[in-house]
């Protein structure tokens, strides 16, 4: 089976790594795409700490040596050279074109965890009516600091993505190199100004979220 | 929270981070879905995350059969 851990503009060249399993990274020209992968015994790729971190060093790896690089998702394997070919041949524009949204950039994580709500739930005076309008109080507040929090740093960004779940921000952005330190400063600042919550930025990664193209299939 | 603590948490969440993005995010070129959890041996790793993105994985995986199964 094959395993690919990205797809390539212009890679320079692979990265002095070993593959899963050990074994050698080979670079496949595909459609005028760099692909990077390796071959795997098993047909079934096991999600492993060692599997994941050594496929997320390959791809670390790849950002540096090439122009633009789409990580691929973990746990896709391919029976052999003709289905992948077949495979990127179909999706070839999609892929072109997120190489060159992505080029230049590197991603951020960010998660901000903390309430964002001072005390908008003391007006609940035990009523059904009044719990839920200070429930929904405490919401629109919740996304109000939220917004805050989120804007400045996607006016930075190429492209931003937020995630639901029930932290106050989970959210990516693709960031251009260039930008990166400003970035870096301008969460340390929202850090600052928001000492009770809890500000983790993460990055720079690949753009692991930002490798699948929004429009991707509508032509 | 002293100074080691809150640099052993950041390090646990950006490992979180890194096996979200792996296994979460990326291009997903074609091919089958082929995951195995047998042998997970994520020590650092908060195992429930993990399971998480697997179950994800799971559901795509059924998406992907049942639209096979409609084209056929």
């Amino acid at each position: 089976m094959i395993h690919l851990y990205g797809v390539t503009q212009d890679l320079e060249e692979l990265p002095a790594l070993a593959g899963l399993d050990g074994s050698p990274l080979e670079r496949w020209r595909i459609e005028g795409l760099d692909l990077v992968v390796s071959r795997v015994e098993l047909d079934r790729p096991e999600v492993s700490q060692d599997a994941v971190l050594r496929h997320a060093e390959v791809v670390e790896e790849l950002l540096t040596r090439s122009r633009s690089v789409l990580p691929a998702q973990f746990g896709r394997a391919f029976a052999d050279e003709e289905e992948l070919s077949k495979a990127v041949r179909t999706k070839a524009t999609d892929l072109r074109r997120s190489l060159t949204r992505v080029s230049g950039c590197v991603e951020f994580g960010l998660r901000v965890v903390g309430s964002g709500t001072s005390d908008v739930g003391a007006r609940d005076d035990g009523s059904g009516r009044s719990y839920m309008r200070a429930r929904l109080a405490e919401s629109k507040e919740r996304d109000r600091v939220s917004q805050k929090l989120h804007e400045p740093l996607a006016q930075l960004s190429r492209e931003s993505v937020r995630f639901s779940g029930g932290e106050l921000l989970v959210a990516a952005y693709l960031v251009p190199v260039a930008e990166a330190a400003v970035f870096g400063q301008q969460v340390r600042g929202l850090e600052a100004a928001h000492p009770e919550l809890t500000v983790v930025c993460t990055g720079p990664w690949p753009p692991y979220s930002f490798a699948v193209d929004p429009q991707e299939g509508q032509g | 929270v002293n100074a080691r603590d809150q640099q052993a948490l950041k390090q646990q969440v950006t490992l979180l981070e890194l096996v979200d993005r792996v296994l979460n995010k990326g291009v997903v070129v074609s091919g089958d879905i082929m995951l195995s959890v047998a042998n997970v041996d994520l020590v650092y790793v908060g195992l429930r995350v993990l399971l998480s993105s697997v179950a994800t994985l799971e559901e795509r995986r059924e998406e992907l059969i049942a639209e096979g199964a409609g084209r056929r």
